[in-house]
């Protein structure tokens, strides 16, 4: 009982994040990165239990390709089948900006009360 | 609840049980990431057998259920922000509205180009695929036939993959995104390329393409007198009564341009009639347009994307 709250309320708060996440880490990264790759890096970023499942990368990169965020091309490979590396665009660093303000305004807030504020 | 996984065919085929009544694209899509990561996966832990690895992929990757659901979750959002709902004239219940607001959805226009574009399309795929076939056969006792065959094989995917980018432009339907991957047999690792040609000679969706990429000449050949055909009566029967007057009106056309007979379009009491001739058959053929767009979905579904998806 206890256990599927926590996971509903984990898998609300991953719906906008993941996406906030993957624009932080490929704005970040200086090479192009493939959905492999992405996940491994954050899998290896978290210790413990994960916080979402690999295969959520996956669409979202996808959708953030669709809205023009990423750009994305193919790279054969010879471990299975050709890979899509992504790279952040300049709107999607515009958008990161303006989400990572947002985010770090939720974040301050929602501590206020969580934390059991700061002195 | 489908038991754990063994294997990556096994995973990629319980992810197609679960995805089941999705568009074939999304379906397309999904596995293909799947095999992209659980490929990845087992190459970087040569250690470990497959089995060993799939076990551990609910907890990494997530277990089929989870990841369709993250794609059906994603695709929704997606399309919802893409493609806001508008109030269409097509959609009127104003049985004339819905007749003429043809006029106002740009798929027409934009399916009205692409039978137009077929025929030049349809000529370049009925030359590749000619060509290949018939190169491929004429070098098959040399050493060069075989790779040059592989090589055609592979220009044909593209087209194809190609040709359902177009559509989706054109249509809105959603087609794949990314070429299919014919894959590597479980528990070898990568597939060598001898079992890679094996099975994109046994899959049927290879020999379809090419007949799609062969059917596309007559098919774009007839979508082309169609179209050509519907726009020059239906703009000639629109300006035939006001060339007529015109003329008669001391206008001069004797650069070249004729004119129906005059002594019929001229009549003002049948001028109308022409001109709405002419508005009904450029209407008529603005909503065969729509329709030959989406029955070209239906049929590059059936030929293009993998069967049984």
């Amino acid at each position: 009982m206890d256990e599927s709250h926590a996971r509903k309320f984990q898998k609300d708060l991953n719906a906008g994040l993941v996406a906030l996440v993957l624009l932080g880490v490929l704005s970040r990264s200086a090479e192009d990165l493939y959905g492999y790759e992405i996940a491994k890096q954050l899998q290896k970023a978290n210790e413990g239990e994960p916080l979402f499942k690999e295969g959520t990368v996956y669409p979202v990169l996808r959708a953030l390709s669709a809205n023009g965020l990423l750009t994305s091309r193919i790279v054969p490979s010879y471990s299975g089948p050709p890979r899509r590396y992504y790279r952040i665009t300049a709107e999607g660093r515009a958008v990161l900006a303006d989400w990572s303000g947002i985010w770090r305004q939720t974040r301050d807030f929602v501590d206020r009360f969580v934390e059991g504020g700061d002195e | 609840m489908n038991r754990a996984p063994r294997s990556i065919d096994e995973y990629l085929r319980q992810l197609r049980e679960v995805l089941q009544g999705a568009d074939p694209a999304l379906i397309q899509d999904a596995l293909y990431d799947a095999e992209e990561y659980l490929r990845a996966e087992c190459a970087s832990h040569p250690e470990k057998s497959e089995a060993d690895v799939l076990e551990l992929i609910a907890s990494t990757y997530g277990a089929p259920e989870e990841v369709a659901a993250a794609y059906r979750d994603t695709e929704a959002k997606v399309n919802a922000a893409l493609r806001p709902v508008i109030p269409r004239a097509t959609e009127s219940p104003n049985p004339l509205r819905r007749f003429f607001g043809v006029f106002s959805d740009s798929r027409a226009y934009l399916s009205l180009f692409y039978m137009l574009l077929t025929l030049v399309t349809g000529i370049i795929y009925f030359t590749v695929v000619v060509t290949g076939l018939s190169l491929s056969a004429g070098l098959a006792i040399l050493i060069i036939g075989f790779p040059f065959f592989l090589a055609f094989i592979g220009i044909a995917r593209v087209l194809a993959l190609g040709e359902g980018r177009l559509l989706e432009a054109i249509t809105g339907e959603r087609m794949p995104r990314r070429p299919v991957h014919p894959g590597a047999r479980p528990g070898f690792g990568p597939a060598g390329i001898l079992t890679r040609v094996g099975e994109m000679l046994k899959d049927p969706r290879t020999w379809t393409t090419l007949a799609y990429l062969l059917l596309m000449l007559p098919v774009g050949i007839f979508y082309f007198v169609v179209a050509i055909t519907g726009i020059s009566i239906g703009v000639a029967l629109i300006a035939g009564p006001f060339l007529v007057m015109a003329q008669h009106l001391g206008w001069d056309f004797n650069d070249g341009i004729s004119v129906m007979q005059p002594a019929v379009l001229a009549a003002p009491l049948i001028a109308p009639f022409t001109i709405a001739l002419g508005v009904l058959i450029l209407t008529l053929l603005m909503h065969a347009a729509r329709g030959i767009g989406r029955a070209q979905v239906v049929l590059a579904r059936a030929l293009l994307v993998k069967p049984g998806m």
